[in-house]
């Protein structure tokens, strides 16, 4: 229902630029409000990029973690870890951000000779720490979740401890981390203030797309630099809600995948 | 987009100002601070929901006698500082400022969502189409826009170019600093969001038009501290900035043709000889309270002028 009234709330806003230009303007490359130019795409692809880069560091790292904590450490090992993790993802957004621009991105421009550290890569590494905890303990709960008969059976038939793992542990888990992944991108693509800090905000599509050491800007950061100046009811103020649209139908696309295909498995 | 230059000026220190992504909100906490441990506990977090709700309905009810001020971050100090010795005399009234950038002065003023807009740069002549009617345009003080570099550009040997060397960086025909007779590094180009008034300033004066589009830039910023901060951190950045944010790692180079190039100094500003300056101004409804007029004399004094000077800026008397 609440989804309903957003969802209507967000076309009803945006309807003014749908209206008048159609709906051409998503995969559009130029963003230039003044000349009532709203093209998506640059914001699009630095969206997904950003995402994208988050879960490739963070899905492994995340995952093998998980594995540490359930597996293998003791238990007087394990609270600590899993407790710090609990921590991690009670940091405020803004303070990694600011961990960002003062660690990060010196880091990043003094070891890859960039020219500005303000990259995709920037905004891909503060994303994976910020849902690694997400992905660790929601991975642990689904690898805990495996009976202990399972493990038994498995020591049984005289398999060791990778292919247990491999071969059992990880496939019944994998319900349990296919929706932290989910969970994790949708956090991922609706983070708005440290993205905003470190990711340049240039609308601007990489050169070649796959650049990921180029300055870009996804659709939170615009939409979190641009909506106090735009004046209420303008095409400005549409184009900005049709970006907020995008995001709440691509993370409801996403909820909803993890949601059929969690309940398929169980 | 709670920049890290969002020091709210809380001048009550029982307020706190936070900017949230679309809005800025103020919370009043009167009383005592409410204890995050016993906000869920039973009756005590009752209690501490009933006093804060209380305290944003009495914050409400006290309205009359607050003065809100948002918009520039260029403008920011001067009315900011101003406010701090304003409230020593009027210990009654309340006033916050806060920043967002000239195109937030402008649209918060016309949304009437606040009692005093700043703007770091003439209006647009659709904002006068639009305001002109019910607005008065008041200026506090008087600036430069600086052309800002990394020290070590400036030390390596660019201390001043011509308004069509940078005209061409930012439209991204000079992409080496050695081209204009500095290292061989490429230039980090700092734009600003759109939106800005000093961007407004500096596009008109060196691209030849408020809008105009700048293809050569790397990044987009949006506050002074925030672009200060780009600047001082890289050494091979370029930027605009207003002349009270300059510093040792921040310089700025002289504007102009050859021998006629000029820092933005204090004499060649209040000669009107530096190219890239403007006045910072002040929205203020024509049907504004008597306390809110009373601020902008005080803004407008001897006084007032003098806390410009200050901050760094130049006084407009």
């Amino acid at each position: 229902m609440t989804i309903v009234l957003v969802l209507g709330f967000l076309l009803y806003s945006s309807w003014p630029l749908i209206a008048q230009q159609g709906v051409a303007f998503i995969v559009g490359s130029e963003w230039y409000p003044f000349e009532s130019l709203f093209g998506m795409l640059p914001a699009l692809v630095g969206t997904l990029w950003a995402v994208a880069l988050a879960l490739m560091i963070a899905l492994p790292c995340g995952v093998a973690a998980a594995i540490l904590s359930a597996e293998l450490l003791p238990a007087r090992l394990r609270n600590p870890l899993r407790f710090s993790m609990e921590l991690m993802a009670g940091v405020p957004s803004v303070v990694y951000g600011l961990l960002g621009i003062w660690v990060l991105l010196p880091l990043l421009e003094s070891q890859l000779n960039l020219l500005t550290g303000r990259t995709l890569l920037a905004a891909g590494l503060l994303l994976a720490l910020m849902i690694l905890p997400t992905i660790m303990v929601l991975a642990e709960d689904a690898l805990r979740g495996v009976r202990q008969s399972q493990r038994e059976a498995a020591k049984n038939l005289g398999l060791g401890w990778n292919a247990t793992l491999c071969r059992v542990l990880l496939p019944q888990a994998w319900p349990g981390i296919r929706v932290a992944t989910l969970l994790a991108s949708g956090r991922a693509m609706g983070e708005t203030v440290a993205v905003m800090l470190v990711v340049g905000s240039i609308d601007r599509i990489p050169e070649p797309f796959y650049n990921f050491l180029q300055p870009a800007q996804t659709l939170t950061s615009r939409i979190g630099r641009e909506m106090a100046e735009a004046s209420v009811g303008s095409q400005h103020w549409a184009a900005l809600l049709f970006c907020g649209l995008l995001l709440a139908v691509i993370a409801i696309v996403v909820s909803l995948a993890a949601h059929r295909k969690a309940s398929v498995v169980v | 987009m709670p920049r890290y230059e969002n020091f709210d000026d809380a001048i009550n220190c029982k307020e706190a100002t936070t900017r949230a992504t679309t809005a800025r909100s103020t919370i009043f906490c009167h009383g005592e601070n409410l204890d995050g441990g016993t906000m869920f506990q039973g009756k005590r977090s009752v209690l501490s929901l009933a006093v804060f709700l209380l305290g944003i309905f009495s914050g409400s009810l006290h309205a009359a006698l607050m003065i809100k001020v948002v918009g520039s971050t260029t403008v920011l100090p001067v009315v900011a500082e101003a406010a701090k010795q304003y409230r020593l005399m009027h210990p009654e009234l309340r006033l916050t400022v806060s920043g967002g950038g000239s195109g937030v002065g402008v649209a918060s003023i016309e949304r009437g969502s606040v009692d005093i807009g700043m703007v770091s740069r003439p209006l647009s002549r659709f904002e006068i189409e639009r305001l002109g009617n019910t607005i008065e345009v008041i200026a506090v003080a008087r600036d430069a826009v600086a052309i800002a570099v990394s020290k070590a550009v400036f030390e390596s040997g660019v201390q001043r170019l011509s308004l069509a060397q940078i005209a061409a960086v930012y439209r991204g025909e000079i992409r080496n600093w050695r081209e204009l007779g500095g290292m061989d590094a490429a230039i980090l180009v700092i734009d600003k969001e759109a939106s800005r008034g000093t961007r407004h300033v500096f596009a008109s004066v060196v691209l030849g038009n408020a809008r105009a589009r700048a293809p050569g830039a790397t990044i987009i910023t949006g506050s002074n501290n925030e672009e200060q901060a780009v600047i001082s951190q890289s050494d091979q950045a370029i930027g605009m900035l207003s002349n009270a944010w300059l510093n040792d790692r921040v310089r700025a180079i002289a504007v102009g043709e050859g021998e006629a190039a000029l820092l933005p100094t204090a004499e060649n500003v209040a000669q009107g000889r530096y190219l890239i300056q403007r006045d910072l101004n002040i929205l203020v409804p024509k049907n504004s309270s008597a306390a809110v007029m009373d601020f902008v004399g005080f803004l407008r004094s001897e006084k007032g002028q003098s806390i410009a000077e200050m901050v760094g800026f130049h006084p407009v008397r």
